[in-house]
């Protein structure tokens, strides 16, 4: 896996609205600022619909900058934050990034940034319009959190998993409530595999919307997490969701170390099943492919290569591949955190965006890694009709393992 | 003299006529969303920001939209900087006298391609990988191949008069435009091209107006849609590096590779030995070369399978009977490959006295110059850096010279020639800024000493560069002349007023 992790604890210090800008901040701003060549721009998938560049990583990092610079208040900053899918292109294209951001250890950090800077504001009581719709996502999933085991279990509720091993499955509460085919298709295949493993019974809440709202009680959330993970004995923790993916590698550690176990994607895990024969793929899968990078995992987390590799292995499919770096420019428009309910309209129109390059390809199905992903394009795809299927690449794993789903 | 011009300000009443024109989501008056629009790559002046921030921030999404938008400015007397996609290296899109942004970027549309006739029509928004992204499926090319690639647009080329690294192959943006859609300063719509025809290439009918608004840096309208000459994707690419053991040992060699005749030479580039020693020392993009190498000449080639392989053996004869060391492909495909990445890092800065990182802004300093006075301008442009540098450590640094071929359609004769200054803008303030623009007006001057151009693809419009390119270098009479243009075009000076120093249009006494 490729090292990503960077973490700038000058970050941690709150902006507020009549305080200065800290010259760490600043300076980190400027670094930005002084490249101004705005690769970071083109990469966006909201500049692509907007063609606004306020909506960019040099944007942003220019208008704190300007803030610095007593040009601009902090609050007037609350509307045009909000335009920021947290999709980690921008960080990645930038050259500070790509060509000396690890030596120099001054990696462009902007989806880090963004997040602070919300947060920063909603502790200002600075909120953006449509606020309400985020506190109403927050609410829900406390309901879920508080639920019964059983309800928590629905999802799974035939396939008998014990509530401990030392393989853990770890489902959050977006695959056990909502987007559960994914959850229920990985958990099938891996138990058609002969993997022995437990889910545990209740973890704390992961939501991006509560990191980025109130970083104290998501921590504490966090905690709970790794406790019930470690007090079920894992010593591997699956993953099945990308957004989860990128809190227990990359987030989890910077406030709480490394974790006392091995986390491993669902695609990595499948792929080595499948090269070591443990999944056998003998039902043709006869349909025309290609492959969306989820950003979480291709942007944040380095992981590409094993969803082509199991897609490759697939009977009878016929694959049209997009190549990763490509993808830095693609999103499906739900975004990490709290851009689609703060922006439902242009989420929608990113989304159509994605489907239609896919169509352009002329395949009939967009295969998918994140269950975020499919439950965005899937409503995108039956609003538009735009003649591509989503579907998670999972159940087509599912399919030609002839399992039924 | 006193200007007999005063501008309006933009209150509530015209914002709502701008708001009527192109919506109220595409109009901006917070301070960041100005802010951010103040500058562009240049050096820019952090400590005089509010200065060339604008009043507001304008987003229109057609021909009428621009045209209307002109229209109000030019009835109220409010100055218009277009903005493009913002990476030009002549503060064309800084605002000077506030006014408004009108930033084309929104107008990126693809309008038509002509497989037939081989043309291309645009909207200015859109960038040159967007393009060919598009024609690359149709085996078509743009040849336009700036360092910006990927991000300047083509309505901002247009306006700059842009120069491309593959122009001795592919020509240069002035020598790709066919026609153009120009809204003029008072909201008119114009269309200009080779006498009147769309697509036409050459034409001896009227005046040759649609270089006029090439290169004008927005002083004279808006670009809205530009049909450009396309060419057929060549069969091969082919980038070859070579080392040599000193500057002259490399322009030497350079004289007799351009003078060849090889019509497949894309572009013939000269690293001076500055420029090797900081890439040696600071770039991750780059494959360190062996002490011995101290300069670097890069090619490229474009054409048939059957012209480049015949023309290669005759390019590495030239190189190798002056003693050059071919590079290697991987050094000579990769650097090539990311050529558009060839940015300095801001975290390349160095303060020279401790040898720390200082975060600095890069800023190429380009001029165009005959073969025969590439020497002495890089002993000299060197010369002046490194006074500067002595007198303001942590300000400024020197990251060496390329000399890129100039000419369109073939490589002898003159060059691109940029020396890449480090500045650190943070540290700016009134006496380092000084500093900087008397810095540009030496190097300026050494350029008119030599009977070159100030620019060969940025344009002569900074602070500091202006006064030499106006006063001296177009002063039999160019000069004037653009001022009676101006004039006769924009009668109220609301197109990107302060730039050229045309607003002595319109003062007396």
């Amino acid at each position: 896996m490729v090292e990503l992790l960077s973490y700038k604890k000058f970050y941690d210090e709150p902006l507020k609205k009549d305080e200065p800008v800290s010259e760490e901040i600043t300076k980190d701003c400027y670094t930005v600022f002084a490249c101004r060549h705005k690769f970071c721009r083109e990469v966006c998938p909201v500049y692509q619909e907007l063609r606004n560049e306020s909506y960019t990583s040099y944007g942003f990092h220019a208008a704190l900058l300007s803030v610095s610079r007593g040009i601009e208040s902090l609050g007037n900053m609350k509307e045009t934050i909000t335009y920021c899918l947290e999709c980690g292109a921008c960080e990645l294209r930038c050259p500070n990034t790509l060509f000396g951001g690890d030596f120099y250890k001054r990696r462009t950090t902007t989806v880090d940034l963004v997040r602070k800077i919300r947060r920063d504001l909603i502790a200002e009581n600075e909120k953006p319009n449509n606020w309400g719709e985020v506190e109403k996502k927050i609410d829900q999933y406390k309901k879920y959190y508080n639920s019964s085991p059983e309800e928590i279990r629905q999802w799974a509720k035939d396939l008998e998993i014990p509530t401990t091993g030392d393989t853990i499955l770890f489902v959050d509460y977006f695959t056990a409530f909502q987007e559960t085919v994914t959850v229920r298709t990985a958990a099938q295949i891996l138990m058609k595999a002969g993997v022995k493993f437990g889910v545990i019974e209740r973890p704390g809440l992961t939501l991006g919307e509560l990191y980025e709202t109130n970083f104290d009680e998501w921590l504490a959330h966090a905690k709970e997490t790794i406790e019930a993970l470690k007090s079920a004995g894992a010593k591997t923790v699956i993953v099945v969701n990308p957004h989860e993916y990128v809190y227990l590698t990359r987030e989890y550690p910077k406030y709480m170390g490394s974790l006392p176990f091995n986390v491993i994607f669902i695609t990595e895990y499948v792929a080595k099943l499948i090269e070591n024969k443990k999944i056998k793929l003998t039902t043709e899968v006869d349909i025309k492919a290609t492959y969306h990078d989820p950003c979480a995992l291709n942007k944040f987390s380095g992981i590409w290569e094993s969803p082509r590799k199991i897609i490759e292995s697939i009977p009878g499919l016929e694959y049209t591949d997009e190549d990763p770096v490509s993808q830095w420019y693609n999103c499906c428009g739900n975004g990490i955190a709290s851009f689609k309910e703060l922006h439902p309209e242009l989420s929608y129109r990113i989304g159509t965006s994605r489907l239609r390059k896919a169509a352009d390809l002329g395949v009939q199905y967009l295969l998918l890694g994140c269950p975020h992903c499919k439950d965005q394009l899937s409503e995108v795809q039956t609003k538009s009709k735009i003649n591509v299927e989503p579907i998670h690449l999972l159940e087509i794993v599912a399919k030609a393992m002839g399992l039924e789903v | 003299m006193t200007s007999i011009l005063k501008y309006g300000t933009i209150d509530d009443k015209i914002l709502e006529e701008l708001r009527a024109i192109v919506g109220d989501e595409n109009v901006f008056t917070e301070p960041h969303h100005r802010a951010i629009r103040a500058s562009v790559p240049a050096p820019f002046p952090l400590h005089k920001w509010s200065e060339h921030t604008p009043d507001v921030v304008v987003l229109p999404g057609s021909t009428q939209e621009v045209s209307e938008v002109l229209k109000i400015s030019n009835k109220y007397k409010i100055p218009v900087v277009p903005r493009g996609g913002a990476t030009g290296l002549a503060d064309g899109a800084m605002p000077l006298r506030k006014g408004i942004i009108l930033d084309i970027k929104r107008m990126c549309e693809i309008l038509e391609i002509d497989e037939v006739d081989r043309t291309v029509t645009v909207q200015p928004g859109i960038n040159m990988q967007e393009l060919n992204r598009v024609l690359e499926k149709l085996g078509l090319w743009f040849p336009d191949d700036p360092a910006s690639y990927p991000v300047a647009v083509v309505g901002g080329r247009v306006g700059t008069g842009g120069w491309s690294l593959v122009g001795a192959f592919g020509g240069h943006v002035p020598d790709l435009v066919l026609s153009m859609e120009v809204v003029l300063p008072t909201g008119d719509i114009i269309r200009v091209g080779n006498g009147g025809g769309r697509k036409i290439r050459k034409s001896s009918v009227g005046y040759r107006l649609k270089d006029l608004f090439i290169g004008h840096q927005g002083t004279l309208g808006v670009v809205t849609e530009i049909t450009l000459d396309v060419f057929p994707r060549p069969e091969v690419e082919f980038p070859a590096f070579f080392g040599y053991n000193s500057f002259e040992h490399a322009y030497e060699n350079a004289f007799k590779m351009t003078t060849s005749g090889l019509r497949t030479l894309g572009a013939v580039v000269i690293f001076d030995e500055e420029k090797v020693e900081y890439l040696r020392r600071d770039d991750e993009a780059y494959i360190p070369q062996p002490k011995s190498i101290k300069s670097i000449i890069a090619t490229v080639m474009y054409g048939t399978e059957a012209e480049v392989e015949g023309a290669k053996k005759r390019l590495f004869e030239i190189a190798e009977k002056d003693g050059a060391i071919y590079l290697g492909e991987e050094l000579s495909e990769g650097d090539w490959a990311s050529r558009h990445d060839r940015y300095a890092l801001p975290l390349h800065g160095r303060r020279r006295s401790d040898w720390q990182v200082v975060p600095m802004t890069w800023h190429c300093e380009d001029a165009a110059i005959n073969h025969s006075q590439l020497p002495y301008v890089r002993k000299r442009w060197h010369e002046i850096a490194s006074r500067y540098i002595e007198q303001y450590d942590g300000v400024f640094d020197d990251w060496g010279m390329f000399m890129y071929s100039n000419p369109p359609f073939r490589p002898w004769g003159d060059y691109l020639t940029e020396i890449d200054i480090g500045i650190n803008e943070l540290a700016l303030d009134e006496e380092t800024w000084e500093a900087w623009v008397n810095m540009k007006r030496e190097i300026a001057e050494v350029v008119i000493e030599v009977e070159g151009s100030i620019s060969a693809c940025h344009g002569g419009t900074r602070e500091g560069d202006v006064e030499v390119c106006v006063r001296q270098e177009l002063k039999d009479g160019q000069f004037e002349l653009m001022k009676k243009i101006k004039k006769m075009l924009d009668p109220n000076n609301i197109m990107n007023p302060g730039k050229y120093m045309l607003d002595e249009a319109y003062q007396e006494g």
